[in-house]
């Protein structure tokens, strides 16, 4: 339909005054949202007919806007042109005291129970390093403890034929002893008396076979507290003698440093 | 001559009389206050409609408790359902008395009522404007008695039968005894006589 035929066509009265069928109204919408023209001409028509309204305006009771406000804006204490918050959009849900307590006595259980987990988290952590520590140290000890039984087996054992080996001028205050295996040949020697090796230097365990020096191994400075351990040697069938040169690291097929101490079986 | 004074004399009684505010808002604002639900906008729409809306409502209903009603229950509507408003379907009073119209209908229909309860004692008649409780600030009902009077009776009817009354087209023509086919065309001929009238051109 053109514009001017529905705006002749009594279509947009219709509508105005309520008349129009849903068709005649989708008509219509479409109509004034495509033309300006008709637009304008609908708000005329809109516009005459409010005009006519309110010249048969009639004042309500004063009650019906308080009462709207009261229903509308309950916790409007001020009526009237204050801007005030809509209370009903705001949707405040109110929630019931007891749960408000018992929302509050959990939040407060869930912080104890934080700080407690806390608590005992750090304690269980430390008891933890501290048992660590202890273990190691048990560790440690009973280590030693295995050494010094060792030790105590070599010196004990009675097929153990100790040695003494003397100071020699190289070292006058020197000591050291030999236990001799002699069921199995095994040599263990106890360097404890003997002055620290120099750096690059070993000492190194000689035995006198048929006058000859034989090797016996090198001696490890390793210390445990202040003192070497009781070590085994290399095994001998025989010997007459024992001595210990201070070599260069890692020992010489013959010795070839100073001798520091010696003793005869 | 005569016609100019009077609706300079008509406008200027309006904007005092039932749009105190009229510089306040647009509609346009209006609107776009009542879409965030202004409180003070429902305010400012209450003082500048109601009294047309209970206008429309009072040519239907005789019992001024019901009107009342009627008239809190169209507000609450309005407000409510105030997102459906869409203003590019028409003004906002057409919206407004749309609803205020059809929720009138159906409460006396709920309540047995007929239609035609109460359209005699507004036949042909600007009765309400003379009505005392008409205006607090003593409209000049007598002018726009004559303004409107150069209705006809007929077109002044027809207007009002649909406009204030919600008749349908069928029940305008037995009320009017007219053919159905020419109401359209009569309300089209009223409401350019109308719009003279009241300098809506």
């Amino acid at each position: 339909m053109k514009e001017t035929d529905i705006i002749s066509s009594g279509l947009l009265e219709l509508y105005a005054t309520g008349l129009a069928s849903e068709a005649e109204m989708l008509e219509v919408e479409e109509a004034v949202s495509q033309s300006p023209e008709v637009a304008e001409e609908f708000s005329r028509i809109e516009r005459s007919l409010e005009a006519y309204a309110f010249n048969i305006s009639k004042l309500p009771d004063a009650a019906v806007k308080h009462n709207l406000d009261e229903r509308l804006f309950v916790n409007t204490v001020e009526k009237g042109n204050v801007v005030q918050m809509d209370n009903r959009d705001a949707k405040v849900y109110s929630i019931s005291p007891a749960w408000k307590w018992v929302a509050a006595a959990s939040i407060i259980l869930l912080i104890g129970s934080a700080i407690l987990n806390f608590k005992y988290y750090n304690e269980a952590r430390d008891n933890m390093a501290a048992k660590e520590a202890a273990d190691n140290s048990l560790l440690a000890q009973q280590t030693e403890l295995d050494k010094m039984n060792s030790n105590f087996q070599v010196i004990q054992s009675k097929y153990s034929e100790p040695v003494s080996l003397h100071g020699l001028p190289a070292a006058p205050d020197a000591a050291a002893k030999i236990f001799w295996m002699k069921n199995t040949g095994e040599v263990y020697v106890d360097p404890s008396n003997l002055p620290p090796a120099p750096a690059g230097k070993q000492y190194q365990l000689w035995g006198m076979v048929d006058g000859k020096p034989v090797d016996g191994g090198m001696i490890l400075d390793t210390k445990k507290g202040n003192r070497y351990e009781i070590q085994k040697m290399k095994s001998f069938g025989s010997a007459q003698a024992f001595a210990i040169t201070l070599e260069t690291s890692g020992g010489n097929p013959t010795p070839k440093g100073e001798m520091y101490v010696m003793g005869e079986l | 001559m005569f016609k100019d004074n009077l609706n300079t004399l008509f406008s200027h009684q309006l904007k005092n009389t039932f749009l105190p505010e009229v510089n306040k808002y647009t509609e346009d604002e209006l609107v776009s206050l009542l879409k965030i639900r202004d409180q003070s906008a429902f305010s400012y729409l209450y003082d500048n409609y109601a009294a047309a809306l209970n206008g429309v409502i009072y040519r239907m209903v005789d019992e001024p408790q019901l009107g009342q009603d009627i008239l809190q229950e169209a507000f609450l509507k309005i407000w409510n359902n105030f997102s459906q408003y869409d203003n590019s379907k028409g003004r906002l009073f057409t919206w407004m008395i749309n609803i205020t119209r059809n929720l009138t209908i159906d409460t006396l229909r709920s309540k047995g009522f007929k239609k035609q309860q109460k359209i005699s004692h507004n036949e042909f008649s600007v009765g309400n404007i003379q009505d005392k409780n008409y205006s607090a600030s003593g409209f000049d009902g007598i002018g726009l008695y004559k303004q409107l009077s150069q209705l006809k009776p007929e077109q002044k009817s027809i207007i009002d039968l649909a406009y204030f009354n919600g008749y349908t087209q069928e029940e305008i023509s037995k009320e009017m005894g007219i053919p159905l086919g020419t109401v359209k065309t009569r309300m089209r001929s009223a409401i350019i006589e109308l719009r003279k009238l009241m300098d809506v051109n």
